[in-house]
């Protein structure tokens, strides 16, 4: 169970910025099914804010740590979240796992997980 | 000599402006050191088979453009384009210089190894860790010299259609040889490239054997190559051509090349399929085709295939002309009210849609740029390759010095006005044949050896594009017309030109290749007459009807054997057994598609309009049933027994 995210930011005005947040700093929430939940978008309240791109949502997507993996979901953001694959950009609808070091875009801006705090 | 950092951050602010960015990232710094005319980054690429615009348009696509609406002050410059800058500093220093180089930027990109740009390459297949290295040592040597290589034509061939942009592309393929002789062309088909047989000659005046070069426009080249290496390579049967080398993409020229090597005996020249059926025979074209062609590819390829239901559009719209061809209004100019189309594409609404109207078009992606024409192809831009192709727009009269387009860039918002419409490009297609029918009527009556009255193709196709169709996919050529078949040693089979290879509807294929030999070599035997053409019509419904042939025409007769090849390959690869309209639909698609080209003969093209026809006819006694193929799934049984 990991209450400690790391996120490098991969694109625009922001590129190569580190954002942290943990549970011990007050970020994120638990949901009914008992994860942990990191929120992320362009407003204030959330864990991740990235107010420097108009293309993410208020509320853009959230990520939580479940079964070893952190998971990324899109929170019907106008402009949608994708996943950096070999072959393509995905889109993604429902949850999808994403590896450390596997970049993920929401808006315009491109992030990533840092291996460190995913593990136990 | 290298450029200064002061120049280079000039134009990486200029980029950042044109991508409406506002600051200074390492996409940026990147694009500016590909800019300079002769600089190293562009000649480190080009080594490797890529063009700077090639791999700037890739990495455009990656960040995307910015907003209008600016929302801090001044042009910062990211975090990561300070550690770069950084890096480049140190390199700079260790080497006793206070300032920062091309060479040491590039050099500092490189090594940073996580920034966007470097991303992008390792995607395109190149080993940063090697270039690192090319960076750090290239030479800069502005002027490129023209390598000299002696070209010369053997004797039949007729040299009025190639340019001296050619030239110069194929003496660069041949650097190190003496000189070369171009043999012969060979049938070009969908795409106006030039398809050649090239003899490399060596100075002792000993000749290497022949190749095939192809030569189109440079992003249908290098995305040749890209898919190639992905798709292609590791599906090739032992003995086959195979793309050799990296593409050649010269900077002055718009064009780049390829090359196919092909294993020939030294006295046999590679021919085409349309050329070598003679010296084939054509009785045996029928057997060579099916043990040979369909045998030797068709473990990797088209038996490999898995079911798909699909909606006919998402793998045939493509082939179609631009659904909309349009005049650029630009922003201010617009009145209110029009029409808005946006993807994804409501069919219902684009019918409404007729020349002079004005049209927003919203989250289309450019497919194309037309730097010379101020123009933009337009298409859906999502899903798989066929798909992303649909509902191609082409846009023109758009001053792209001030309006910036690229590559791969999802336009949220553009206003044009309808000048044609795809039924107007069609019509016109239609109207050269010079038709004896009312182009306007429903149904066309057709004279062969019995009247028949056809629905007419234009007014009907449309509605086989919403069915939804059970099919399968499978790896398929995407191209598979005469010219794109080589006979090699000892007759086996040689595919070449693989520019729209993909996963897609396994039976394109089979429907491509018999429009290519109905209009390329059948009608080329039988003439340009409607009366031909109409002969050729009854051959074609005795062949669906699987009856025996008419006898008037012996001759055609036996033309037709190949074709009775084809469909009995067809017949394996139906979905579903019996259900023929999977190939008519396709069928159809495909010969309407030959009427607007015009490389094909008037008769090719006339015969080509009558098997749509014919083809839609034929289709629509299977779709009688209503229901069925309204929706994406046929209603399932439940098949479960309650208590």
């Amino acid at each position: 169970m990991s209450h400690e995210l790391s996120i490098t930011v991969m694109s625009g005005v922001d590129d190569g910025s580190l954002l942290k947040c943990s549970a011990e700093n007050g970020d994120g929430h638990r949901t009914e099914d008992g994860l942990w939940v990191f929120n992320i978008g362009r407003h204030d309240s959330n864990d991740i804010c990235l107010n420097n791109d108009t293309f993410i949502s208020r509320m853009h997507a959230r990520i939580f740590w479940n079964d070893a993996h952190w998971w990324v979901e899109d929170c019907e953001s106008t402009n949608g979240t994708f996943i950096e694959t070999p072959d393509e950009d995905r889109p993604v609808k429902e949850a999808v796992p994403v590896a450390a070091g596997q970049l993920f875009r929401i808006g315009r801006t491109w992030l990533r997980i840092e291996p460190d705090g995913s593990e136990e | 000599m290298t450029i200064d950092l002061k120049d280079i951050l000039i134009s990486a602010r200029q980029e950042s402006h044109r991508m409406q960015h506002f600051y200074i990232g390492v996409e940026h710094l990147f694009i500016a050191l590909l800019e300079i005319p002769g600089g190293i980054a562009r000649s480190i690429l080009q080594e490797h088979g890529l063009t700077p615009e090639y791999v700037i348009d890739g990495v455009r696509q990656k960040i995307g453009k910015g907003s209008k609406r600016r929302i801090w002050s001044g042009t910062p410059s990211t975090p990561r384009a300070n550690v770069i800058l950084a890096i480049a500093n140190e390199i700079a220093m260790d080497e006793g210089r206070t300032d920062i180089n091309e060479r040491d930027l590039l050099t500092a990109i490189f090594e940073e190894g996580e920034n966007m740009p470097v991303r992008v390459l390792t995607r395109l297949g190149l080993d940063i860790s090697s270039i690192v290295h090319e960076a750090q040592y290239r030479s800069v040597e502005r002027v490129v010299s023209q390598p000299y290589v002696d070209i010369i034509y053997a004797s039949e061939f007729d040299d009025s259609s190639l340019t001296d942009e050619h030239k110069v592309i194929l003496r660069r393929m041949f650097y190190g040889y003496d000189g070369i002789r171009i043999e012969n062309y060979l049938t070009g088909g969908y795409t106006k490239a030039l398809v050649l047989v090239v003899t490399p000659l060596n100075d002792d005046g000993r000749e290497d054997a022949a190749v095939v070069v192809k030569i189109d426009d440079t992003d249908e080249i290098l995305d040749e190559a890209q898919r190639y290496e992905q798709h292609v390579k590791g599906t090739l049967p032992p003995l086959t051509a195979r793309l050799e080398d990296k593409p050649v993409a010269p900077e002055i020229c718009a064009l780049a090349g390829v090359k196919y090597t092909i294993v020939t005996k030294p006295d046999k020249k590679p021919q085409d399929l349309g050329s070598a059926i003679a010296e084939l025979g054509v009785d045996k074209l029928g057997y060579w085709l099916r043990q040979q062609l369909y045998t030797q590819f068709g473990k990797t390829w088209w038996q490999q295939r898995r079911t798909f239901r699909f909606q006919v559009w998402t793998e045939y719209d493509w082939i179609l002309p631009p659904v909309l061809t349009m005049q650029y209004v630009p922003e201010g100019e617009t009145s209110s009210g029009g029409q808005t189309l946006r993807v994804p594409v409501n069919r219902s609404k684009l019918k409404q849609i007729e020349s002079g109207d004005v049209v927003t078009l919203e989250n289309f992606t450019v497919q194309r740029v037309y730097p010379d024409q101020n123009a933009i192809q337009l298409a859906i831009g999502r899903g798989n390759e066929a798909t992303r192709r649909a509902y191609k727009i082409l846009l023109t009269g758009i001053d792209l010095d001030k309006d910036f387009h690229y590559r791969g860039e999802v336009i949220d918002h553009i206003v044009g006005r309808v000048r044609k419409t795809r039924h107007d490009s069609l019509m016109n297609a239609a109207m050269l044949l010079d038709l004896p029918f009312d182009l306007n009527a429903e149904t066309i009556v057709v004279n062969g050896l019995k009247q028949r009255t056809l629905p007419n193709p234009i007014l009907a196709y449309e509605e086989l594009l919403h069915l939804h169709l059970s099919g399968s996919t499978s790896k398929i050529h995407g191209d598979l017309h005469l010219g794109n078949i080589l006979v090699g040693p000892g007759d086996s089979p040689f595919l070449i030109d693989f520019a729209h290879s993909r996963d897609g509807h396994t039976i394109f294929d089979w429907a491509t290749l018999e429009t290519s030999l109905l209009s390329d070599w059948i009608m080329k035997q039988a003439g340009n007459d409607w009366e031909a053409a109409y002969q050729v019509l009854d051959y074609v419904a005795a062949l669906n009807a699987q009856t025996t042939f008419p006898r008037n025409n012996p001759e055609l007769t036996l033309a037709f054997t190949p074709l009775i090849a084809i469909r009995s390959i067809v017949q394996e690869s139906l979905a579903v057994e019996g259900a023929w309209e999977e190939y008519y639909i396709s069928l159809a698609l495909s010969a309407l598609r030959g009427i607007v080209w015009e490389t094909k003969s008037l008769g090719g093209r006339r015969l080509l309009f009558l098997v749509a026809a014919l083809a839609i006819q034929e289709a629509q006694k299977y779709i009688a049933e209503p229901g069925e193929m309204d929706t994406p799934m046929p209603d399932e049984r439940d098949a479960t027994e309650y208590q």
